[in-house]
């Protein structure tokens, strides 16, 4: 928000420019005026009212009462290049936010862009499991929005439900700011994580969780395609209390199904939503990337 | 004792736990480590300790155990640990000047 107001406001400013300055000259010209200095050429001596106004230097009498048009012509001066430096300043403060704020967002648009990488992507890619309502869930149901995954699981002591918390703090901070994301946990423990469970655990979170479940295989499948993986006890026997150890990232995966960045931990209530924002802002469809590559001005992108 | 330790409510493996019994085991904990630092005892799963903990903390041992479950018991108290040697890793580097590098605000090329 106060972004766009500086934006705003640095229009106006800008629009202005013209009259600002012309408003800065009159102004030194009326003081010209009434002293009847000149602000290039120096001093010349107050008696000489009305003389001509291109006088030749060399009648200046030196030593003269030079003192006193020198203030005059200094003061008239100083008020000139006060309003120039105010000028310049606005100017090259406007210039500079655009140009810094732009560059930016190249650089988050880069990252993304350098993750998503080429061919085959590195994080990421076709899954099917189970959600807590009993449908189907598939990669598919990552299109036309943005998604941040997690992997967890139920029986998890500490670090599953502060980062679930985290989690739901980011969604309500992005959505204040019309930021929508899918958020999906996808279960590491499908054994003691049937859908029935998944519901009752995330209940307790936030009101958009979608939670993910499958066979054991499906599960192993899908963490394997976001590089997440986890241990379960080797020798289990029904009903015995045991810990997942498994990879604690968000995955951000932008309208096209395609991973953007992994949050860790180090990003707490705040500074994580910014970096989701800086990534949502700096989403370029992929008909537009595409276009953009004929462009003149393509290199600017590479 | 022991049949009543296994019917424990956060041991039950076919509900997830809840908002409201895991800050009853969080505070637990809390309150069992508390007592484990008057008697600085870090590692509460050396036996040497156990008399230690027998004596001054058996209480607070018992409430925690009766609170959390079982793998979660087992879990905090190596955390504990690990926690502790972080801790005390950090004070050294500081105290030899090191300085600590953040690294979230980098861009993977």
């Amino acid at each position: 928000m106060l972004s766009r107001i500086g934006v705003f406001t640095a229009l106006k400013r800008s629009s202005q420019i013209p009259r600002v300055g012309s408003r800065a000259l009159s102004v030194s010209q009326g003081l010209y005026n009434k002293t009847n200095d000149k602000i290039v050429q120096t001093p010349s001596t107050t008696q000489t009212d009305d003389a001509p106004r291109r006088k030749p230097l060399s009648r200046i009498a030196i030593g003269g009462t030079s003192n006193q048009s020198q203030r005059n012509s200094s003061g008239s001066i100083e008020f000139a290049t006060w309003k120039a430096a105010a000028l310049v300043l606005t100017i090259g403060g406007t210039l500079y936010y655009f140009f810094a704020k732009e560059k930016r967002r190249l650089e988050i648009e880069k990252e993304a862009e350098a993750n998503r990488g080429y061919g085959k992507p590195l994080v990421g890619g076709p899954f099917k499991l189970t959600d807590f309502n009993g449908n189907e869930f598939t990669e598919q149901n990552l299109l036309g929005k943005f998604s941040i995954l997690y992997f967890g699981f139920s029986h998890c002591p500490d670090i599953c439900p502060d980062e679930l918390d985290k989690l739901s703090l980011w969604l309500d901070e992005l959505k204040k700011k019309g930021i929508e994301i899918q958020p999906i946990f996808i279960t590491c423990d499908p054994a003691r994580d049937p859908p029935h469970v998944l519901k009752e655990y995330l209940a307790e979170f936030h009101p958009d969780l979608i939670g993910l479940t499958g066979d054991y295989n499906a599960v192993k499948h899908a963490c394997k395609q976001y590089r997440v993986y986890f241990s379960t006890p080797a020798t289990l026997k029904p009903g015995q209390d045991y810990l997942v150890d498994h990879s604690i990232f968000f995955y951000l995966m932008d309208p096209e199904g395609q991973f953007i960045d992994a949050l860790g931990r180090q990003y707490d209530e705040k500074t994580g939503v910014a970096k989701i924002q800086e990534h949502v802002n700096a989403y370029v469809p992929k008909d537009q990337r595409e276009k953009r590559k004929d462009k003149w001005y393509s290199f600017l992108f590479n | 004792m022991g049949w009543f330790n296994k019917t424990k409510p956060m041991d039950d493996q076919s509900k997830p736990p809840l908002r409201s019994s895991r800050k009853q085991c969080w505070e637990s904990r809390d309150g069992f480590f508390q007592c484990l630092d008057k008697i600085s005892v870090v590692n509460a799963l050396e036996s040497k300790h156990e008399d230690a903990i027998q004596k001054s903390c058996k209480t607070e041992e018992g409430k925690f155990e009766e609170d959390c479950a079982t793998s979660w018991i087992k879990y905090f108290k190596e955390k504990r640990v690990v926690d502790y040697k972080r801790e005390k890793f950090m004070q050294e580097m500081e105290s030899k000047n090191g300085q600590q590098i953040d690294l979230s605000g980098m861009i993977r090329k």
